[in-house]
């Protein structure tokens, strides 16, 4: 039985008298790496905007990890990565390890200087971005594609439950697209975090996701889904979630035991 | 000793200038990343509304700078959230009232070379309870600095993630909003109304230009504003100029020299990348 990492029921938004979503309902489950596609202005950035609380629904409910979202108060278990965060950062004249530190926040507490523990923390996240050899680098001297990955090591230092990403492979190159993707796959496969991502790129993240809800006319719908990706929709009243199964390498889903890429990814895992 | 030294106005200065070049490159290097630069124009601007309204009710300027001050820095924040998009609006709107009110009022101040004191300051003529109070503003915004460094740094680099992440925005913001105003009150009495957002901001500005983190850049700040306070008082004595706008002048001259050392700085790195790339070729 999956467990819900996000559910959605029945929600409206508008802003002034323009309605931008209409009655949606989904649920991401917990593992699920799914993405939410559709045209500009179909609301798919509102929607990452009302799951964090930035935002509040004129009608509907949301739950975050089975909590509904009104006393919900684990965001530190929430990670966040808005759209252009990389670029929005790289005037700002400090370094990726002074930013993931910054994101460390709820640990270290009101008032107190981070530790010994706090730095092997941020470390230990900018190792698992391959951010190492940029720790003392400032934002700005970084390419954009490894701004992104600072951005990524910032929600990474608080062992986040759900990651929300708002068109993170916009304005960087394939190669650090590649990359990027990689990183949230391990993340994904390794650590069972459930990650829902704002994408253009459907075609490029297609590989990794187990599951694709797409927004049109301000709910979500079958259609402008690319051809060749396997769909499984799941219907509700207001709902169309896509599951398709594919992997990076081998076209199984991620978590399937025949999988040769996903045993090598959960044995590479064991061994660290 | 040297000479300068043996005046007890010029030891003075010299206190009360390093303890402001101290603490106001701290409030301006937050005030420069949120992008709000011109803030310190509009609360030193308004504050001399108040350094009017206490001449009039005979009450101490300094005081009367003060609550003008807190009464515009918390102005800019109401507007500011009202008008999120165009919050540098706000500060203008802010400036315009101080300035209009400033105009006005030192219409109906009798002894106006007191008032004008507040233009440019007077760091060298400065009473026993000034100095106090500098030394004990200067103490209260240093450790509200450093005690909120991370959170100041966070809001400043991000103020939607801090909120997520819990940090008490709302608290921090108007701690940094009282703690600048009560800056840019006792700054404007000794380096002078007109000049005190520039010494928040040009500090800040060289020591963007020389520093490689933020840590260094805060640190760099501070030196930058400590020196040009120094050479800058020197300068003063022995020309006899103004002190604040010579202050500020130098603080320019060093940021300057900022530049052409970076510029500098960049050419050699390009020379050396130059160099490895024919060398590995």
């Amino acid at each position: 039985m999956h467990t819900c990492a996000i559910e959605v029921k029945d929600l409206s938004f508008g802003y002034s008298d323009a309605l931008v979503l209409d009655r949606v309902s989904f649920r991401v489950n917990k593992g699920d790496f799914a993405a939410v596609i559709g045209s500009n202005g179909t609301g798919k950035s509102t929607m990452i905007k009302l799951l964090l609380g930035l935002l509040s629904p004129s009608k509907g409910e949301i739950f975050l990890m089975g909590g509904a979202l009104s006393t919900f108060k684990q965001f530190s278990k929430i990670g966040y990565i808005p759209q252009n965060s990389g670029s929005s950062a790289g005037t700002f004249p400090a370094t990726a390890e002074e930013i993931v530190m910054s994101s460390l926040y709820p640990q270290v507490g009101f008032m107190r200087i981070p530790g010994k523990k706090h730095r092997k923390i941020v470390a230990d996240a900018l190792e698992k971005v391959g951010m190492t050899a940029h720790a003392k680098s400032l934002i700005s001297e970084l390419s954009g594609g490894q701004q992104q990955r600072v951005m990524l090591a910032r929600v990474l230092v608080n062992d986040p439950e759900i990651l929300l990403l708002d068109e993170p492979t916009v304005g960087i190159d394939t190669a650090a697209v590649a990359s990027l993707m990689e990183i949230l796959h391990r993340l994904n496969i390794e650590k069972n975090v459930t990650i829902l991502m704002v994408t253009h790129d459907l075609s490029v993240v297609a590989p990794y996701l187990n599951r694709v809800l797409c927004l049109s006319d301000h709910n979500f719908a079958e259609d402008e889904l690319p051809e060749g990706v396997i769909i499984h929709a799941h219907a509700g009243t207001h709902v169309h979630a896509h599951e398709h199964v594919h992997c990076a390498a081998c076209e199984h889903p991620h978590n399937d035991a025949e999988c040769s890429v996903c045993s090598h990814l959960h044995e590479k895992g064991g061994e660290s | 000793m040297l000479e300068i030294f043996q005046y007890d106005f010029m030891r003075r200065a010299f206190v009360v200038g390093i303890l402001l070049a101290v603490i106001i490159p701290c409030i301006g290097i937050i005030v420069v990343f949120k992008r709000l630069s011109l803030i310190g124009d509009a609360l030193s601007h308004t504050s001399l509304a108040g350094v009017a309204i206490g001449l009039l009710l005979g009450i101490n300027p300094i005081l009367g700078a003060m609550a003008a001050s807190l009464a515009a820095a918390f102005s800019i924040e109401a507007i500011r959230k009202k008008i999120p998009r165009y919050s540098e609006l706000s500060i203008a709107i802010v400036l315009s009232v101080g300035v209009g009110l400033a105009g006005v009022l030192s219409g109906f101040v009798k002894n106006s070379a007191n008032f004008n004191s507040f233009l440019f300051g007077s760091i060298v003529a400065i009473s026993d309870f000034e100095t106090a109070l500098v030394i004990g503003i200067s103490i209260l915004v240093f450790l509200g600095f450093i005690l909120l460094y991370k959170e100041l740094f966070y809001i400043a680099f991000d103020e939607q993630a801090a909120a997520l992440s819990g940090v008490p925005v709302r608290l921090v913001n108007t701690i940094f909003t009282i703690l600048t105003a009560v800056t840019v009150s006792v700054a404007s009495r000794t380096v002078g109304a007109l000049v005190v957002s520039s010494l928040m901001v040009v500090p800040v500005a060289s020591g963007m230009l020389l520093a490689k983190s933020y840590k260094q850049t805060v640190i760099g700040s501070v030196i930058c504003a400590v020196i040009s306070t120094v050479i800058g008082l020197f300068i003063s004595y022995y020309s006899g100029t103004k002190p604040g706008g010579t202050i500020v002048l130098t603080g320019v001259a060093l940021f300057l020299l900022a530049l052409l050392a970076q510029k500098i700085s960049r050419a050699a790195q390009a020379r050396r990348r130059k160099g490895a790339a024919n060398g590995q070729s």
